[in-house]
């Protein structure tokens, strides 16, 4: 009896403490957020449209664009793909029965609901308008909206991080089958790993930052007033402390993904192994000395500027051994165009291009013109929705046979793709554009004479929300007639190919072997059989 | 003895009390950054309003927190010591009173502290339109962090007495959830929050006493 | 024989315990007394180096840090080296900057614009 027919209550949904479950329930709750998410984008390219501030008032839209990062950074990208692919894979990954925690892993998803919920209230009761970012004094002082109920479900939605990650990190200390050393390990654990070690780290930070600016808000503690001898920069330090290994936290998942489907659909192994492995333990330190970067114009010394500025150069490093890695794994390999691959490449290409604008926006004298423009609003996008999501998408493909046990049609798979990265790149490149030309960011009217890109950016966004729309369909088609998957549709290797799919309760019926090589592909053996 | 378990149940208890030492010890390791941005807030306002933080600290209790962090060092002694009496000690008797005496002394240091916290009410120390010390520039932001600081150990405290008082009693009834690797966990985080006093001590109540 | 050997390890260990008791005892009265000396700058370094010196031996006897296995003392480790991070990289700000500070004045706000817990 496989996991999703054991038990067909809401309650066996709901009080389930298997690993796979929850990853569904995740699943679930956080496509949710993603299209409220999406709702409050629509609006905002819908406004931007036009120059003028016609669709809604200025303080509407500062409650969207705030709506916006706040929903789909805590609520979708930091869950995505470790609370869904990594809590459903890594068991699955190192040969376990469950994580080493299962009612933790539970009591995770519903900290993650209530917080969750405590957000979409504040949203219901107006919102929130200072930005995602909540810098003080506005926040503290000045705003006339919902900011402590906010953080609030902020720092619930927190522990729900912290003990994911948690979580994560015994269960492949303690739960790996025997033979399976560290450099067996497939990379999407050790991406999933090294987020964990940033989750239990920089999390708490923002927990206390919350409870600091909810304290100032509704008592006057005055830690970020100057006026009582506070510091406003205090906030930023400990904010972007925590937000910046954030960003980590959105792409090293999916970095994870990536090195899972680029050897499996070029049929070789990865390039540089070893080198993969050490580069994401890099990034995750690297990262932690970088915060200042958000905060070269607030106040900060020079001194401290160039230091961040530095240390952010740093961090590319590591990125780029990826990125080309990733590609010399593709040289000389026998490179099949199913949808997962697609996502993946388009990954790569996308991570590249926002890597590179990092670097522009790393660089402490070009970061002063850009800064607050569309160029900083189109550099994350290009990482976080060209980036993370893409590959999100990804591993939800590759896996789906696996966590369903049916196939879904390659063909409009591949036109999704297709329409989701046409559509990425007409909404975002032209908003690098806009942002070397002067467009600042978080205004709701502009200058006419930016509308032009304004308006090719809202095209490509109906373009984009109609290539995300369309996987509700055929994923949803798969469930009820997709053909049924065997356990290992794409001659993957890996651990969770050997069992069903989809897997039984608990997991494996015999305790697997380590395998000899983690990625045993071989570019001259039998292709797979194409999917539908 | 553990010579005289099967092998196999022995290594499963072995490996579980791995799981949740390391657990517990990554719980820790988050709770200290959380604590941590506190510390940070503190150690930019002390270095930016250094008299200011002598005069305030100088008008903490320095005999009750004194009184107090001699509590809290003792009580991690008596849940350090329980915790040894677990296995094949022979004094697994002692485990339940020893962790209820610790739990009495941090039930104590709760009662000091609320009487502080009073005093402090009464002597116009609360920060805000009635704090005494308005003249002394970064006085109340001392007293802004002394709350804070006191305040966040103080319900990682209770927490902490919580446990240990559950698992007085789970120990003492025998029951199979107070595993000896559970109450390992809880002295853990009882030992921590001891550690978060240490340094709170000289922080708060130690400033400028030779002023 | 193996209840003696069982019960001298436990002796020995509870031994260290009531030792580490009475250092950490000794450790905060000698804080105590220092904080009440003249020593300027030095104040706080001795009261932070006693602290330090007093979390050792509560993580190193009482939280077992010394038997607990290498991973665990990186756990602890790594923690700690983060917060030692936080707060050393911020300083690199705030030592470097110029300080204007303005004088003392009356709040400009005394409550959030509603006034509702918001």
């Amino acid at each position: 009896m496989n996991y999703l027919e054991n038990g067909h209550s809401l309650r066996s949904w709901l009080g389930s403490t298997d690993h796979k479950r929850i990853a569904i329930l995740y699943a679930l709750a956080i496509s949710a957020f993603f299209f409220v998410g999406g709702a409050a984008a629509t609006l905002i390219r819908l406004e931007l449209a036009t120059p003028a501030g016609d669709l809604v008032s200025h303080d509407t839209y500062n409650r969207l664009f705030t709506a916006h990062g706040v929903i789909m950074v805590w609520l979708f990208l930091i869950p995505s793909i470790p609370s869904v692919l990594g809590n459903f894979l890594v068991p699955l990954m190192i040969g376990a029965r469950d994580l080493a925690f299962p009612r933790l892993n539970l009591l995770s998803w519903y900290l993650y609901i209530a917080g969750g919920l405590i957000i979409l209230a504040a949203l219901f009761l107006g919102g929130v308008d200072t930005g995602w970012t909540f810098y003080t004094p506005y926040s503290t002082m000045f705003s006339n909206s919902w900011v402590a109920v906010t953080l609030a479900g902020v720092f619930v939605t927190g522990f729900s991080s912290i003990l994911t990650g948690l979580n994560f990190i015994v269960t492949v200390h303690t739960l790996r089958v025997p033979g399976l050393g560290w450099f067996k390990l497939p990379l999407f654990v050790w991406a999933l790993y090294a987020t964990s070690i940033i989750l239990v780290l920089a999390t708490p930070v923002l927990a206390i930052t919350a409870l600091l600016v909810v304290a100032e808000r509704l008592w006057q503690i005055g830690v970020f007033d100057p006026a009582h001898g506070g510091d406003p920069l205090l906030f930023q330090h400990l904010f972007w402390f925590y937000s910046h290994p954030a960003v980590y936290i959105m792409v090293l998942p999916a970095m994870g993904v990536v090195s899972e489907i680029v050897p499996c659909f070029a049929r070789q192994r990865i390039f540089g192994y070893r080198f993969m492995a050490y580069a994401i333990l890099a990034i995750a330190s690297i990262g932690f000395l970088v915060w200042g970067h958000h905060m070269f114009v607030s106040g900060q010394s020079l001194a401290a500027s160039m230091v961040f500025s530095l240390l952010s150069f740093l961090v590319a490093i590591p990125s780029a051994i990826k990125v080309f890695n990733w590609t010399a794994t593709l040289y000389k390999g026998a490179i099949h165009f199913d949808a997962p691959m697609l996502y993946a490449l388009g990954f790569v290409g996308l991570f590249t291009i926002g890597g590179l604008t990092g670097l522009i926006l790393a660089s402490l004298s070009l970061d002063v013109h850009l800064t607050d423009t569309y160029f900083v609003v189109s550099h994350f996008h290009y990482i976080m929705v060209g980036g993370s999501v893409m590959a999100y998408f990804a591993g939800l493909h590759f896996w789906w046979p696996k966590v369903t046990g049916r196939m879904y049609s390659d063909t409009w798979a591949r036109i999704a793709a297709v329409l989701i990265f046409l559509g990425f790149n007409f909404t975002f490149f032209p908003q690098y554009l806009l942002g070397v030309q002067g467009m600042p960011r978080r205004y709701h009217a502009y200058p006419p004479e930016f509308q032009v890109l304004n308006l090719f950016s809202s095209a490509g966004a109906v373009v984009l929300a109609l290539g995300y729309l369309l996987p509700l369909a055929y994923l949803g088609w798969s469930l009820r007639a997709g053909r049924a998957a065997g356990a290992n549709p794409f001659a993957a290797t890996g651990l969770e190919w050997t069992t069903p799919s989809p897997p039984p309760t608990h997991n494996f019926e015999h305790l697997p072997q380590a395998p000899d090589e983690v990625y045993g592909y071989d570019p001259n053996a039998s292709l797979p059989e194409p999917a539908e | 003895m553990s010579a005289s378990l099967p092998l196999e149940r022995h290594r499963e208890a072995v490996a579980a009390a791995r799981t949740a030492s390391l657990g517990m010890w990554i719980f820790l390791g988050s709770e200290l950054l959380f604590f941590g941005g506190l510390l940070m807030a503190y150690l930019y306002a002390r270095t930016h309003w250094p008299q200011g933080f002598g005069q305030a600290s100088a008008r903490t209790h320095v005999v009750l927190g004194t009184l107090n962090t001699g509590l809290l060092l003792t009580s991690s002694a008596l849940v350090a010591l329980a915790v040894a009496c677990q296995g094949p000690t022979g004094r697994g008797r002692w485990v339940p009173w020893l962790l209820g005496a610790g739990a009495a002394l941090g039930t104590a240091f709760l009662a000091i502290k609320g009487w502080e916290y009073r005093s402090e009410w009464r002597e116009g120390l609360f920060p805000g339109p009635g704090f005494a010390l308005k003249a002394v520039a970064g006085a109340e932001l001392f007293f802004v962090l002394y709350f804070l600081l006191t305040g966040l150990h103080s319900v990682h405290l209770l927490v902490g007495v919580a446990l240990l008082v559950a698992f007085g009693r789970g120990t003492r009834k025998k029951r199979a959830w107070a595993a000896p690797r559970r109450v390992e966990a809880a002295a853990l985080y009882w030992h921590f929050v001891d550690v978060v006093w240490i340094f709170l001590y000289p922080l708060l109540y130690l400033v400028n006493r030779h002023g | 024989m193996a209840e003696t050997h069982e019960s001298a390890g436990f002796a020995r260990r509870a031994r260290r315990l009531l030792l580490a008791w009475v250092a950490l005892i000794a450790l905060m009265l000698c804080s105590l007394g220092s904080a009440y000396l003249r020593l300027e700058p030095w104040n706080a370094v001795v009261g932070l180096a006693i602290a330090a010196l007093k979390s050792a031996i509560v993580l190193w006897l009482f939280m077992d840090l010394a038997r607990a296995g290498a991973l665990v003392r990186i756990v602890a480790a790594t923690a700690l080296a983060t917060l030692v991070l936080l707060l050393g990289l911020t300083q690199v700000d705030y030592r470097t900057r110029r300080p204007a500070p303005a004088p003392l004045q009356p709040a400009q706000q005394l409550r959030t614009p509603s006034g509702a817990l918001r």
